[in-house]
């Protein structure tokens, strides 16, 4: 964790959570490293949040969990996208990505 | 929140213990992991850990905001607001009851009352389809400006008003007749309804079993004699048994029996329902065989209503007009035969359709007024109800200022707090809801026998319409006595209420509590005014002389039931009841009258030198055989009674009420004066000579029980043709019990000719009907504004005994400086004098200028009688004085030693 980390934007936890698990089935702290790495470490989110954010989900239906052995052997809860999940995250993408776009045209100071 | 988010929620819930188990193994092993990973870029174990630690955040923090997700947080939070309001409000008993009682009374008398008037007014009646498109027809005339209204018609109006009609989509005929059913023994007068077939098709209804009879047995002139009975009449009276086909002699004719209506219908009948359906036109024959083929086409017999069901998309307007325009057109068709119909510019006729029930139509009945009020009577009890709760909550927040101030210190938000005070009103209101219910169906039967048709039952626990308003009405009563104190607390400055002692400034009365003490026994003394007011009404009714004395007669009314019975035989037959009725041991007399009491005749009179003797007013007269003026003891004040040497050919003879000879021969000697008298309407037929006045007997109530003028005079009935006084008065020895009646009815019904019947009645509940809009009123207003000023003394009295418990240390000083126990009584009780004094004053006023609104539903008392006024605002300050007898004696009771030390 570099001292350039950046917050995450508020809001965006459901988000990339969604994209990691759209990748496969993963545990709480491979949630974690998965995010942590693929932004190249600029990202960074307060792990424990993680979790009630994964409750959240999954009595909103987007998530469910399952008891598995992980690599290392030990018992661990890995969590999944459902079918509304990944409906769910079409949505979150669409609408975040217009939401950054009109953000960065206002940030340059044209209507273009 | 989706379904799915509610059942995956709940399911959380049930398991929630162990997804707690499972996050907590979840982040420990999340520790672990990112420990592990930190030991491998070389941290000391015991460090990788602190930091893993760290980097993971506050794990109460992380599993308080996943418990968020299984379950429903904001409900817990009301849930534990409610076991909190539950357990404050077990932990002060005697505030906790008083405000429970209290509501439930002012709950209960709403409830009462709408319960009874949903019943005459609202409700739909039950297998109704689509009530709200079905209407009662009536027809109305405005003559001099005096409206009269009737949903009572002929049937030829009808066969008018509908013809052409292009409104509605359904209409039919009732009429309701109480005729002999079944033959021998088991005959009882029972509630028939005449109906169209086209009747049923308002209903939701089939025969239970069989059928129900349709237009081709409704034929005019003469339909089919097929009955349809209730569920209840074949249960109670048939036994259930199997009576499809069977015959039941129903008034003159058998009617075969095809169907059984299924449980609870009623027709749309207002009091006792009907036990039996015949086609309507089968009735006309079967009251009076010659109107079989007249009844159709002639205007001079209102015997049934119409209802009709309005097509979708015309208006009420729209309907009336095109009744209006038939009624106008049948009026024309009606003075082609009768040219006395008065033209339309003098009556203004109009027809209209209005609700179904009779209580909410143009023409409701004499309760109907008394009715509305004591509905708004019951209203103000609520009212003051809610004052008295407001008053002792705000008592509870000002004793619990403190604990409220360390609450909201320690960071409880304000909203909370007002919630915490509305759900604590919510299950007062509850159990208020409870309580007022129970007290509506055993307090309110009095009100119910007064209102409701005899032998209806009522079941508040099942009646889910009541049990709605009693909760709208507990809503509104819980928040308009919770809203101010609940403001004034979460308003409350902390740090004054934390820094002061019980001591300090505590006892001043807020304005706001002046304020809701004084509107209370405002209106509780407005309402007593009133009930004072119905009260020395319904005395002034009782004590009208009615000039006989009934109370231990009863009236017996032969139905020969025979269709072909003629004059003569009739006659006959009544002679003989007349004989076995004086020949029952055990009664007094018997007698023949002609009319029943408030129901008499008239018929046309001529006396010589008064050009017309109908201007002078209404003169009544009756037909009596001689021991009549015995049974109903009425006096003859001057000349004789009627004796046998009237015979049928000595010359006629009449005896006339005093006030009626004062009027005729005002000054003169009336006995041995001639009157002409003609009974026939039409003005060829010849006046019988002369008819001299014999006796003067004293006046007699024969109309109206409050009509002033009391012109009546008897006939002879041995000088009168058949026909007349075909009852029989029977005078007891004892009260008319009905053990009494029933031992009458069967002695008279053994010498009834064939299947005939004998219809026997209380005389004193005739009169009692007459005089029952001012009991009416008289009960409710009593009632309730007794209950008014018992919540507005329970309210003085808890406030008062709260200023002295909190001026208690006060009180010591004063009488360790010597003041005298007289002194400090004085002090007390003059507080509740003054809130007395105050409210009475306020109360008379509204009474003062309410009163030309009562006025009219009083008998000969002004609304604004004196007498009255004093004696409430008397019973006002005993109140006060009373509520605040008990605190008085606590104070001089208060312990100077103690105020001394805490000094």
């Amino acid at each position: 964790m570099g001292n350039d980390a950046a917050p995450l934007l508020s809001g965006t936890l459901d988000l990339l959570i969604l994209k990691t698990l759209s990748a496969g089935a993963f545990h709480g702290y491979g949630i974690a490293q998965h995010i942590k790495r693929l932004s190249n470490e600029a990202l960074t989110i307060e792990e424990g949040s993680l979790y009630p954010a994964l409750q959240r989900m999954m009595v909103k239906g987007w998530i469910v969990s399952e008891s598995k052995k992980s690599p290392t052997g030990r018992d661990a809860r890995y969590y999944r996208l459902t079918a509304a999940g990944r409906k769910q995250l079409g949505q979150e993408e669409a609408d975040f990505k217009r939401s950054i776009a009109a953000t960065v045209r206002v940030l340059k100071g044209s209507n273009a | 929140m989706t379904l799915r988010e509610i059942i995956l929620r709940l399911r959380a819930w049930v398991r929630r213990d162990q997804l707690s188990r499972a996050l907590d193994a979840e982040l420990e092993s999340h520790v672990d992991a990112l420990a592990r990973d930190l030991a491998h870029t070389g941290m000391s174990p015991a460090d990788a850990r602190t930091a893993a630690r760290r980097q993971l955040g506050n794990t109460t923090v992380i599993r308080e905001s996943s418990r968020d997700a299984w379950g429903f947080p904001r409900l817990e939070n009301v849930l534990q607001d409610i076991r909190y309001g539950v357990r404050g409000l077990l932990h002060a008993p005697g505030f906790t009851i008083t405000v429970i009682l209290t509501l439930g009374l002012g709950i209960g008398a709403n409830a009462a009352m709408f319960a009874v008037i949903d019943r005459l007014m609202f409700r739909p009646f039950p297998h109704m389809r689509e009530p709200g498109s079905v209407h009662r027809v009536y027809v109305q005339t405005t003559v001099n400006g005096r409206r009269n209204v009737y949903a009572t018609i002929p049937y030829a109006r009808y066969l008018d008003l509908i013809a052409q009609a292009q409104s509605f989509s359904q209409h039919a005929t009732v009429s309701e007749w109480r005729l002999g059913v079944g033959v021998g023994e088991h005959a009882r007068i029972q509630k028939v309804a005449g109906v169209s077939a086209s009747f049923f098709g308002f209903f939701n209804v089939r025969g239970v079993q069989g059928r129900l009879f349709t237009d081709v047995e409704d034929q005019r002139p003469m339909g089919s004699l097929v009955a349809v009975l209730t569920h209840e009449f074949w249960q109670t009276v048939l036994g259930s048994r199997p009576v499809l086909g069977e015959p039941l002699r129903v008034g003159k004719f058998d009617y075969t029996i095809i169907g059984i209506l299924p449980p609870g219908f009623v027709g749309t009948v207002q009091g006792r329902p009907p036990h039996i359906f015949i086609p309507i036109t089968t009735v006309p024959a079967n009251l009076n065989p010659w109107q079989r083929d007249i009844y159709a086409s002639q205007y001079s017999w209102d015997w049934m209503e119409i209802i009709v069901r309005r097509k979708d998309g015309v208006s009420v307007a729209a309907a009336n007009t095109e009744l209006t325009q038939a009624y106008i057109r049948s009026r024309n068709s009606q003075r082609v035969s009768n040219p006395r119909v008065l033209p339309d510019s003098l009556a203004h006729p109009r027809a209209i359709v209005a609700p179904l029930r009779n209580g909410a139509g143009p023409a409701p009945g004499p309760e109907s007024r008394v009715l509305k009020w004591v509905s708004g009577v019951a209203g103000i009890v609520l009212l003051i109800a809610c004052a008295n709760v407001a008053n002792i909550m705000l008592t509870r927040v000002l004793r619990r200022r403190r604990e409220i101030a360390v609450r909201l210190a320690l960071g409880v938000s304000r909203s909370r707090l007002l919630g915490q005070f509305v759900i604590e009103a919510m299950l007062l209101a509850l159990v208020g809801v409870v309580v007022g219910l129970a007290f509506a169906q055993w307090g309110g039967s009095a009100i119910r026998a007064l209102l409701l048709p005899e032998g209806s039952t009522l079941n508040l626990g099942t009646d889910w319409r009541t049990i709605g308003v009693a909760g709208v009405c507990a809503i509104v009563a819980a928040l308009l006595s919770t809203i101010g104190p609940a403001v004034l607390a979460a308003r409350s400055e902390l740090t004054p209420s934390l820094k002061s002692g019980v001591r300090e400034g505590s006892h001043r009365r807020s304005t706001l509590q002046t304020a809701l003490l004084v509107t209370q026994g405002a209106l509780s003394v407005a309402l007593l005014v009133g009930a004072g007011l119905f009260v020395r009404s319904l005395g002034r009714v009782r004590d009208i002389p009615l000039g006989f004395d009934v109370s231990r007669v009863v009236d017996v009314y032969p139905d020969f039931r025979d269709a072909n019975l003629e004059t003569g035989v009739e006659d006959a037959a009544i002679r003989q009841l007349l004989a076995a009725a004086q020949s029952i041991p055990g009664t007094a007399g018997a007698a023949r009258a002609n009319s029943a009491l408030f129901r008499s005749s008239t018929a046309r009179l001529r006396i010589a030198g008064i050009d017309s003797v109908e201007q002078l007013g209404r003169f009544n007269f009756q037909v009596v055989s001689p021991e009549y003026f015995d049974v109903v003891q009425t006096r003859i004040l001057r000349g004789r009674g009627f004796s046998s040497i009237d015979a049928p050919h000595a010359p006629r003879v009449a005896i006339v009420s005093q006030a009626m000879a004062q009027a005729l021969w005002p000054g003169r000697e009336p006995l041995g004066q001639c009157m002409e008298v003609t009974w026939e309407a039409a003005a060829n037929v010849p006046y019988v000579p002369c008819t001299t006045v014999v006796g003067v007997a004293e006046d007699a109530a024969y109309q109206a029980l409050t009509d002033e003028q009391r012109f009546v005079y008897y006939l002879n009935l041995e000088q009168m043709p058949g026909g007349w006084a075909r009852q029989i008065l029977v005078r007891l020895n004892g009260e008319p019990t009905a053990t009494e009646i029933e031992r009458v009815q069967r002695a008279l019904q053994r010498v009834m000719p064939g299947d005939g019947l004998v219809i026997l009645r209380k005389l004193q509940d005739v009169i009692d009907d007459q005089s029952r809009s001012w009991r009416l009123g008289t009960t409710l207003f009593v009632a309730f504004g007794g209950l008014a000023l018992v919540v507005a003394a329970v309210g003085l009295y808890g406030v008062i005994g709260y200023t002295i418990a909190q001026r208690m240390h006060e009180l010591g000083m004063r009488i360790a400086l010597g003041a005298r126990s007289s002194h400090i009584l004085r002090l007390v009780l003059g507080q509740g004098v003054w809130f007395a004094a105050a409210g009475a004053a306020f109360g008379l006023a509204i009474a003062f200028f309410g009163a030309r609104f009562i006025e009219p539903l009083l008998y000969k008392q002004s609304a604004r009688d004196p007498l009255v006024y004093f004696g409430v605002a008397g019973t006002m300050i005993l109140v006060g004085l009373v509520a605040s007898a008990a605190p008085a004696l606590r104070a001089i009771r208060a312990d100077p030693n103690r105020a001394l030390r805490s000094e």
